[in-house]
């Protein structure tokens, strides 16, 4: 039986920023999850179930490859997941909710979490744009403190709309691109 | 776009963080437990302070010198409504801030007694350890000066401790280095590097590092044109 390549592509991001979402907008299988009812009060209040291991989605390149989505566990109790998730990925997506800005910080750690240990592209992605009191992609980029030089675009996004998912998809592959001819 | 939040998940260095970077003017109401205070922003830099009884008389004025005029407020003195009104609340975390850019009009300069710098080193004394460990949250993270760091810190008003740390801050000592050779408490440390960082003073040092992606040139371009007809 022929072996069929994975590559992979990783989508973090803090509690409820959407990551489920953007995976299930793109994968063409039913996005795989891990989601159990969340426990904490605060969890609870935000919402019902979360994902405990991981999501996957996949999208067929050709007959020989899959690109595979992870979504990472947001909460910061599961961030062995991260590190085996970042195992071999080509790059990062770290989503962050722009309507809650208290998910600004553990967004940033996530990024350090991730830029420390696989020196590979990333891009945030400013999900929920669509709501009435998102901040603007801009601001995310100053409140998450990503100065020009660190080279990380922060794409605003509703991960509910295919367009803008794969926007912000493309941007992390042309890094990726320009990376690989430097 | 209106900037919301909480104080107690996003601070008053954040806040002025965001509206200093991209010298944003408009007016940053804040609910306080006890009051409303409407402080007006002008590129950056926060010029006036008011309180109001409801929150919609701020939005009935939109002339800053007219506001002034009405209030028998002279511009010179419009400082130290920032003096009453913001500066003794710099720590205090209770309260719900919304910012509006962009309805006020400011007709002329606004004299500035206390520049946003200044500012963000004064709210960042106040940050509680969990508060710092928002960003300064790994001993190995390795900060350096920004190339308008000079400029910055002749408005920030340093603290003889802050000086220090900042001396220390020089693109290869981590964290851990600094905290070790400050001398000082490591809350010091930390709050000093967390209001550096947030008034443009220093930043994160790039990981030289990067690493060469395991894919052909070929097989990407497969991927992006197959998320392309996605």
């Amino acid at each position: 039986m022929k072996e069929i390549k994975k590559i992979k592509i990783v989508v973090a991001g803090p509690f409820a920023a959407g990551k489920t979402q953007f995976i299930n907008t793109v994968s063409e299988i039913k996005t795989v999850t891990t989601e159990r009812k969340t426990t904490s009060a605060t969890e609870k209040s935000v919402k019902d179930h979360t994902t405990v291991a991981m999501d996957f989605g996949k999208i067929k390149i050709d007959d020989n490859h899959e690109l595979y989505l992870f979504g990472t566990p947001g909460q910061s109790r599961f961030d062995f997941m991260w590190e085996i998730l970042g195992e071999g990925a080509l790059g990062i997506i770290v989503l962050v909710d722009s309507t809650d800005p208290k998910t600004f910080h553990e967004a940033r750690k996530i990024i350090n979490f991730f830029q420390s240990r696989f020196p590979v592209p990333i891009v945030v992605g400013a999900n929920k744009q669509d709501l009435p009191n998102a901040w603007s992609a801009e601001d995310v980029k100053y409140a998450l403190d990503i100065s020009d030089e660190e080279g990380i675009p922060v794409i605003p996004l509703s991960a509910k709309n295919k367009e803008d998912v794969k926007k912000v998809l493309l941007t992390l592959l042309e890094i990726i691109k320009e990376t690989l001819q430097a | 776009m209106a900037l919301t939040g909480d104080l107690k998940t996003f601070s008053f260095v954040d806040i002025l963080q965001v509206l200093a970077k991209d010298k944003k003017s408009g007016v940053l109401l804040v609910e306080w437990k006890d009051m409303i205070v409407a402080y007006y922003v002008k590129d950056g830099q926060v010029v006036f302070a008011r309180p109001v009884d409801k929150v919609f008389r701020v939005y009935t004025d939109r002339n800053f010198d007219q506001l002034l005029n009405k209030l028998r407020i002279r511009k010179e003195d419009a400082y130290k409504t920032v003096e009453r009104f913001f500066i003794p609340r710099l720590g205090s975390k209770e309260g719900i801030f919304s910012f509006t850019p962009g309805f006020i009009k400011y007709e002329s300069d606004v004299p500035v007694k206390y520049p946003v710098e200044e500012l963000i080193m004064m709210a960042s004394r106040h940050l509680t350890e969990e508060e710092v460990e928002r960003k300064i949250s790994d001993e190995l993270l390795i900060f350096e000066k920004t190339p308008d760091a000079d400029e910055k810190v002749t408005r920030a008003n340093l603290t003889e401790e802050e000086k220090k740390v900042l001396s220390l801050v020089d693109g290869t000592k981590t964290v851990a280095d600094i905290r070790k050779e400050a001398g000082l408490d490591r809350l010091t440390v930390d709050r000093a590097l967390y209001g550096f960082l947030a008034a443009g003073i220093i930043r994160r040092k790039r990981k030289e590092r990067v690493q060469k992606p395991s894919i052909t040139l070929d097989l990407l371009t497969k991927i992006i044109e197959k998320i392309k007809r996605l």
